[in-house]
């Protein structure tokens, strides 16, 4: 069994109009065994920032810590919170410094960033281990089970979606792509990013 | 992927009447998917005719599904040399069948077939996923869902193959309804109408052809009435 | 000095495998020759080689107990091929005869071929003797079978739970040849899990609805701890009069039944946000 499904992950970012969704399953394992169903993988950087670290758990913390860590020195340095884009590249340099021995984890990120015509536009991006950007304009998948996952999407993501439709779409996606997956589920949580607030919820799954 | 199955070290002796090779790999992965689903008159049977081995396409129009009779069709993925073989052989039988009994064999029978044939490779499988497919005795469409040796289930609705993992939870969000091991029992198939069904097939594909590099070229669509069996195509990318 | 001939307890060299299956017995059941065997020395390497592109299904979660009123066996319902889960809806519980149940654990192709075959051997001994096959000597056919593939890769862990003149009866019988008669089993890699629950909750006297919800109750617990066990629970209830099904229900509706708020559960450690 690889490394990356030791504790098992489910994650989905999808981008809509003027708003941005990411949500995770709950389930924290040990190979087949369930020991939690509370674990998060999404972590806040800030009001439009969210973080989610699929594939080894002790990486995974680690490395959520370091970011946080960076971004409070970025915001002492510059007095404001970390552009998406920005910190996108960060996690990219963070990850390929251990090019050669890398963290058993793939980020996916999703934000909210201020264009030039003042409106607030989604950036989503995935990477692998070492920190290869992959930017999207729709969905990013990552976890146990991606295809899964990224089929659900395929079928369901529309361009500009409201924050309440894509947090219909997400939770679709992320319920029934997890129902296939042994290593996933156990409920799930969902945060949808606008410009004013975000939105959390917990979703009712299959604890089986 | 060619597959290497290695064939161990032991001694060469006189005699021992087991072929030596320096490697043997019986198998190869040709791809493609299936997908079935079936209502309270009809089933509908899809498969991609796209073959490859590795990242090359060997052909763009090579039909995986056989027809076995006007109520019945076998879709099977995966390796080709081994679905060829096997529904020559379901061929073979099934004529046999007729002959013995002026009359082509159920849905049902067909399946237990399959599950025997399958079986019966056990220790050396048949590298196909399947799907039995067509309309039961009371005419209701009829899906039932294989591994590669054998085990069988009948479902209302099943994907095989390669494009498995992106259109499988897409089918189950869209049809799944209770199980039908549930007590009392519920209804367990989620009944569409006909079109309805064609659609969500043609959806399911279209999207599975944008992520698996295995599903594309066209997609052979035989619906199965009591009409017989109609076939339709729908084209696909063929990058 | 003499010497016992002890070749009968001797393994028959690969090469010759294909000689162990009984012809009659393979007559019955598949086109009449027995199963083919790929041209290799190593069976065994080519077997797991052969079983890690092909992942089969794999059955899960089975448990069976005696009490006072009969027997209760209890399975779940997943089947999965590596972390990929390809059914929710396997039947695990094979129906052999009406005082007959086989249950399913490991390979499901060869749980669900070898206990149809056993169901059918099992109908010709009641033509042949005119009365019902016991229970002894049903797990004992299987045990056997199983014995003859020995070494061949096959994977099951079944019980064999019934009734008949001499009362209720359970067997565990595997692919190994292992059988062995008990009160109380469960198989599967939730067994441990269910196992907890079930030694637990177990009396020799305990009414039969209570016996039935320790089954169901025990089999949920190992679907949500054991993530390659889910779906719907079934509980068999085996008595004089043969076995009845007595409860299905859906794993995703009975962990809100069990736990109705999420933070009633232990895994639960900080409420939602």
């Amino acid at each position: 069994m690889s490394i990356f499904e030791y504790n098992g992950a489910a994650i989905i970012a999808m981008a809509g109009k003027n708003c941005v969704a990411i949500g995770s399953d709950l389930r924290f394992g040990v190979q087949f065994q369930t020991l939690a169903t509370d674990y998060q993988k999404i972590y806040k950087i800030h009001d439009h920032l969210y973080l989610g670290l699929a594939g080894l758990g002790t990486d995974a913390q680690t490395l959520s810590q370091r970011f946080v860590f960076k971004h409070n020195l970025y915001k002492l340095r510059e007095e404001r919170n970390i552009k998406p884009s920005t910190f996108g590249e960060m996690v990219s340099s963070t990850l390929y410094e251990k090019r050669f021995g890398p963290y058993f984890c793939s980020p996916v990120i999703a934000g909210l960033e201020e264009a030039k015509d003042g409106t607030w536009q989604p950036y989503l991006c995935g990477m692998d281990t070492i920190g290869a950007i992959e930017k999207a304009h729709d969905f990013m998948v990552a976890g146990t089970a991606p295809d899964s996952l990224s089929g659900m999407c395929e079928s369901t993501w529309k361009p500009d979606m409201e924050p309440d439709e894509l947090f219909e779409t997400l939770s679709q996606c992320l319920l029934s792509g997890v129902d296939r997956d042994a290593l996933s589920g156990w409920g799930g949580i969902v945060n949808v990013i606008t410009k004013d607030q975000v939105i959390t919820r917990t979703l009712k799954g299959r604890m089986d | 992927m060619t597959i290497i199955v290695p064939s161990g070290t032991g001694n060469v002796y006189a005699g021992s009447g087991t072929i030596q090779h320096p490697s043997w790999s019986p198998y190869d992965e040709n791809g493609g998917t299936c997908v079935a689903v079936s209502g309270n008159d009809y089933c509908v049977v899809a498969s991609s005719n796209r073959l490859s081995t590795g990242f090359s396409i060997l052909t763009r129009d090579e039909s995986k599904i056989i027809k076995m009779s006007h109520k019945c069709v076998i879709a099977t993925a995966n390796c080709q040399a081994d679905r060829k073989t096997l529904q020559k052989t379901l061929q073979t039988r099934h004529i046999m069948y007729m002959h013995n009994h002026g009359k082509p064999m159920s849905v049902a029978a067909m399946a237990q077939l399959v599950s025997n044939t399958l079986y019966y490779k056990r220790f050396f499988p048949y590298y196909t996923y399947n799907l039995v497919c067509g309309l039961d005795e009371e005419g209701k469409g009829a899906v039932y869902t294989y591994d590669p040796v054998g085990s069988y289930e009948r479902t209302g609705y099943s994907c095989e193959g390669t494009g498995k993992d992106l259109i499988q939870p897409v089918l189950d969000n869209q049809l799944k309804a209770s199980s039908p091991l549930v007590l009392p029992a519920e209804n367990w198939m989620t009944a569409l109408p006909m079109d309805d069904a064609v659609d969500l097939v043609k959806d399911a594909f279209v999207s599975a052809g944008e992520r698996d590099i295995y599903t594309g070229d066209v997609v052979e669509l035989l619906i199965i009435t009591k009409d017989g069996v109609r076939t339709e195509h729908l084209d696909l990318k063929k990058d | 000095m003499d010497r016992m001939d002890l070749s009968c307890l001797e393994s028959a060299p690969r090469s010759r495998a294909a000689e162990l299956c009984p012809a009659d017995l393979m007559s019955q059941s598949v086109s009449g020759s027995s199963f083919p065997l790929p041209q290799v020395q190593d069976m065994d390497a080519f077997q797991r080689d052969a079983m890690a592109y092909i992942k089969p299904n794999h059955g899960t979660t089975t448990l069976g107990f005696i009490f006072e009123h009969g027997v209760i066996v209890a399975v779940d319902s997943r089947a999965s091929s590596g972390t990929y889960i390809s059914s929710q809806t396997v039947k695990k519980v094979i129906e052999i005869n009406p005082f007959l149940l086989g249950t399913m654990a490991g390979g499901a192709a060869d749980c669900q071929f070898w206990q149809r075959n056993l169901g059918m051997r099992c109908r010709l001994y009641e033509l042949n003797n005119n009365r019902r096959i016991s229970v002894r000597a049903a797990s004992k056919l299987l045990a056997n079978t199983m014995f003859s593939y020995k070494g061949m890769g096959l994977s099951m862990g079944t019980m064999i739970a019934g009734y008949d003149p001499t009362g209720p009866a359970l067997w565990y019988v595997d692919s190994d040849g292992q059988r062995t008669s008990g009160k109380v089993f469960s198989v599967g890699s939730g067994s441990l899990y269910a196992y907890g629950v079930l030694d637990n909750g177990y009396k020799w006297d305990m009414a039969v609805e209570d016996a039935i919800e320790l089954g169901q109750r025990s089999i949920y617990h190992a679907t949500f701890r054991d993530a390659v066990s889910g779906g719907t629970v079934s509980v068999y209830h085996v008595t004089k009069d043969g076995w009845t099904k007595v409860r299905g229900v859906d794993v995703g509706q009975l962990h809100y039944k069990y736990y109705p708020e999420c933070d009633l559960h232990p895994c639960h450690g900080k409420p939602p946000i």
